[in-house]
């Protein structure tokens, strides 16, 4: 009973539903692709936030000095050989946490999108609702999520569709800001798209028997860098995510 | 004219055909694709030398009244089968490379703690 003290004493997580016996191990995803100016800021806070969370960084090719930025922090940094896309990037994160054991994945982007003081509120929403991958959403409430009508337009037609799907309620199918259960992460070592890999994550999930659940978060405009979605690529990841949508329907469901 | 196509066709089908044995046998491509390519140019082979006439019956059974559209079209088909192939190969090579990629820099990273760390030995590790 002495541990139980200790455990609450140690902050955020603990919470009367959780299905852990002891803290839960969590690693905290940071998918970065030439983010150096924005992820000291971010690495820093984290840290300061969050001393029981280990923090995986994985450095997806970048040309600038992402990787020195990191090493000067207390962040793990994974240096991908060659560029794979975020999704390659974010799966790299999901092998770790599964070889190493994690209870908990959170990912959480190198470019300032996510704000650290938000990260605890998709994990502890994990571990309350009991799902596997809790969604921290812009739409779920107004948080002041400002983005052009196309966008948002796109995004409530994926989030429909991925609703319609899954069964369930889901109001920001693209969003990148979530925390993954150990089921989910072992399925996703295995399965995770390439490029554009959110929306199809979700599909894999549900295919696979897991329960999704979304959680409403404030995120931020970026602090340096550009999108990786610009205004033509927009086109591309339509057309690819709905393509992905279509051809998950007709694939076999993976199994964690 | 229509010998000399016929045996412009035969010499480049035996061209093809021995083209693919000699890349066999350098071991220049492998074996699953040698065989594909080796049927095609065994196909073109027969089909201008002792399968020549029946081609002509074989298309009116068909009801292609051009018999040299049948084949093209057989040459499109073969081609088309090497191309899918071909794809489905790019993807399991697509697949392979992603998680050597991932795992090396998940092994390069684990060589790097374990260097730092037994640097540090007796120091604060944490």
């Amino acid at each position: 009973m002495q541990l139980d003290s200790k455990e609450s004493a140690t902050g955020a997580l603990s919470s009367a539903s959780s299905p852990f016996s002891r803290e839960p191990r969590v690693l905290v995803i940071v998918p970065a692709y030439s983010e150096a100016l924005s992820l000291p800021a971010l690495i820093q806070q984290l840290t300061a936030q969050y001393p029981f969370y280990d923090i995986a960084v994985i450095d997806d090719g970048s040309s600038d000095d992402t990787a020195q930025t990191v090493r000067r922090t207390r962040a793990r940094l994974i240096s991908l050989p060659c560029n794979l896309g975020i999704g390659g990037a974010v799966q790299t994160g999901f092998r770790i946490a599964r070889d190493e054991g994690y209870d908990i994945a959170v990912q959480v982007d190198g470019d300032g999108q996510h704000p650290p003081d938000q990260v605890h509120i998709i994990v502890s929403a994990l571990l309350q609702s009991g799902s596997d991958i809790t969604i921290g959403s812009r739409f779920l409430t107004e948080t002041g999520y400002r983005s052009t009508v196309l966008r948002r337009m796109g995004i409530r037609f994926f989030s429909g569709w991925l609703s319609l799907i899954c069964g369930a309620r889901i109001t920001d199918a693209t969003s990148g800001f979530r925390a993954c259960s150990n089921r989910a992460i072992r399925l996703f070592a295995d399965h995770y798209a390439e490029d554009y890999p959110e929306v199809e994550a979700v599909i894999v999930a549900h295919g696979a028997g897991l329960r999704v659940s979304e959680v409403p978060v404030r995120m931020s405009a970026r602090l340096a860098g550009t999108s990786s979605i610009g205004a033509l690529r927009s086109v591309g990841y339509f057309v690819k995510v709905s393509l992905s949508i279509l051809m998950q329907s007709i694939r076999q469901a993976r199994r964690p | 004219m229509r010998a000399y196509g016929h045996a412009f066709v035969f010499v480049l089908s035996l061209g093809v055909f021995l083209v693919i044995l000699w890349l066999v046998r350098r071991r220049k491509i492998r074996e699953r694709f040698a065989i594909l390519w080796l049927l095609i140019a065994f196909l073109l082979l027969t089909a201008s030398s002792i399968g020549y006439p029946y081609l002509f019956k074989i298309a009116g059974l068909v009801g292609v009244p051009y018999f040299p559209s049948a084949l093209f079209f057989l040459a499109i088909a073969g081609l088309t089968l090497l191309v899918i192939e071909l794809f489905a190969w790019v993807s399991k090579l697509n697949d392979r490379t992603r998680v050597l990629t991932q795992e090396l820099a998940i092994l390069r990273e684990r060589v790097e703690r374990e260097q730092s760390g037994e640097e540090q030995k007796g120091t604060n590790v944490s």
